[in-house]
């Protein structure tokens, strides 16, 4: 599904991403490391806000580097950028709608979507008709996703979801997005950061450091991986 | 919509669509005066929501009056096929320099918007005089109506009329979520699939055609053109005073704004025929720093204490 080959990439001189490949299928699979480690980058060339000096990105055996984001988005890649999130005096109602105002094949089923939706995420109906910044926090960041699946994406990205939430939500969070991936059949890529939550929904995962992958493995061999136990599970 | 507000909306529109009947000259002429700048205003307006803000209202308005007159010197057409003409013309420049200058944000669209409306004026005055007229212009044969200024008003009226409605469109349709997300945040706009450059030009070419028909309306409402009136940044900047004191962003702030504004510039021409652009100042200056969201924001922060 989306194949990624000797990536290569810069800000100005400096070489933020050196020769990252990454193969995901139909899966959900993980990308951890340190703050400044490259997952955001990587993130941004896959959608086209970046763009690699090297290398390839394929999804569903078709090059994305040539595109623009909103044609990689509308090729059924649903992206949840990191702290960018919602319009905050739109309803939650609209926001969700603007998931799918301009994805063509998306607009003509949002009605059967919203359905869905509120199924996985049952207080975004309660709160359909509230601005989007009275939510609480936790509710915020199920919007942002929520907002993200009207798109009815193949492949959903998502750039550090767990951020600034509490504990009991982040697991909340990682537990739905396993449901969200089971009920739909559709990818997962999350950065993240939260290893210890993320690695409970994940199938595979890679570890970025300094712009390079250093380690990758299922989900198991990373929770007995000593390293990441050290470094990442502070065990 | 709930009842009552389409019973007000219908009232006002025959109000003010029948006020030709009992009104005079001199009060359909200051209204309809008010209507042309507020048709601006919303214009302004329409491409401020989408975050981009454009000091160029002046030159698509020159253009407009510019290409519905010249059509009718060279034609002798229908003046209201030149105006047709006119706002056309102003849409099809502003989709070329839309192309040309949409990739820019911020003050340096801003700056390019300004210089276009002087650059437009330097070209029409330095045209042949057979074309434009020069700097003197072209006065024509006969003003729309032969001068009539019920059917002026009408004129103007559905302009403001059809400004109203796409404005409306902007605010309460799909294009809605593409405007407000492009404003708010691009990264976001551009992971929900919208492709920004597309409709910033779409919208630039619309509000821009809606400034163009303004202008070619006025002109031949008035029946000459010259290149210092038509250009005046007096256009550009009288109808984004009416914006800022109704309240940017929504289709009545504007039309508030026009109102007061125009009706108190009306008033203060009489009062000091030459010292009113002052008080108009003081009034600008006033309501952005103690109303930064203007009247509009006034009435939702009194109606929300409520």
């Amino acid at each position: 599904m989306l194949s990624i080959k000797n990536l290569d990439a810069f800000y100005g001189k400096l070489h933020v991403l050196w020769d990252v490949s990454l193969e995901l299928g139909n899966e959900c699979v993980g990308i951890f490391g340190p703050n400044g480690a490259g997952k955001t980058t990587l993130i941004n060339c896959i959608v086209g806000l970046v763009k690699p000096q090297g290398g390839t990105v394929e999804f569903d055996n078709k090059t994305l580097l040539n595109q623009e984001t909103f044609q990689i988005i509308r090729s059924g890649i649903a992206v949840v950028p990191q702290e960018r999130e919602l319009f905050p005096l739109m309803t939650a109602a609209e926001n969700l709608e603007a998931g799918s105002a301009y994805i063509p094949a998306a607009h003509a089923k949002r009605k059967e979507r919203l359905e869905f939706i509120f199924s996985i995420f049952p207080v975004l109906k309660l709160k359909s008709s509230l601005p989007a910044a009275v939510l609480s926090g936790g509710e915020q960041r199920m919007l942002t996703i929520a907002r993200a699946l009207m798109a009815y994406p193949k492949l959903l990205i998502l750039d550090e979801p767990s951020t600034g939430l509490q504990p009991s939500l982040t697991t909340d969070l990682f537990l739905r997005l396993k449901q969200i991936r089971q009920s739909e059949g559709i990818s997962i890529l999350i950065a993240e950061q939260n290893v210890r939550q993320c690695l409970k929904a994940i199938d595979r995962g890679y570890v970025i450091e300094n712009g390079k992958i250093v380690l990758q493995a299922t989900a198991a061999n990373l929770a007995d991986n000593d390293y990441i136990r050290k470094s990442y599970l502070g065990l | 919509m709930k009842i009552w507000k389409a019973f007000v909306i219908a009232a006002l529109f025959l109000a003010a669509a029948s006020l030709p009947f009992y009104t005079g000259t001199y009060l359909l002429h200051t209204i309809y005066i008010i209507m042309m700048y507020m048709s601006l205003a919303i214009s302004w307006d329409m491409l401020l929501r989408a975050g981009q803000l454009s000091f160029g209202i002046a030159g698509l308005f020159g253009i407009g009056g510019y290409a519905a007159t010249m059509l009718q010197v060279f034609t002798n057409i229908n003046p209201l096929i030149c105006i047709l003409f006119g706002a056309i013309m102003a849409g099809l420049i502003s989709l070329l320099i839309g192309l040309a200058t949409l990739r820019l944000r911020g003050i340096y669209f801003a700056i390019i918007t300004l210089a276009m409306a002087e650059i437009f004026r330097v070209i029409i005055r330095n045209l042949p005089d057979t074309w434009t007229g020069g700097a003197m212009g072209i006065v024509l044969n006969n003003a729309i109506f032969n001068g009539d200024v019920k059917q002026t008003y009408w004129l103007v009226f559905g302009i403001l009329l059809i400004t109203i409605v796409l404005s409306e469109v902007f605010n309460k349709s799909r294009i809605h979520f593409a405007i407000t997300s492009i404003r708010n945040d691009e990264i976001v706009a551009m992971s929900s699939g919208i492709d920004i450059f597309k409709w910033l030009v779409v919208i630039f070419v619309i509000t821009s055609t809606l400034q163009g028909l303004v202008g070619a309306a006025y002109t031949e409402i008035y029946g000459s053109v010259n290149p210092d009136a038509n250009f005046s940044v007096h256009y550009s900047l009288l109808p984004l005073a009416m914006a800022l004191l109704g309240g940017i962003r929504s289709t009545w702030g504007p039309v508030i704004g026009a109102i007061v504004l125009g009706l108190a510039g009306e008033y203060l021409k009489l009062l000091m025929p030459y010292g009113y652009l002052i008080i108009y100042g003081l009034i600008i200056i006033l309501v952005i720093l103690f109303l930064p969201d203007g009247i509009m924001g006034l009435i939702k922060k009194l109606t929300q204490k409520k």
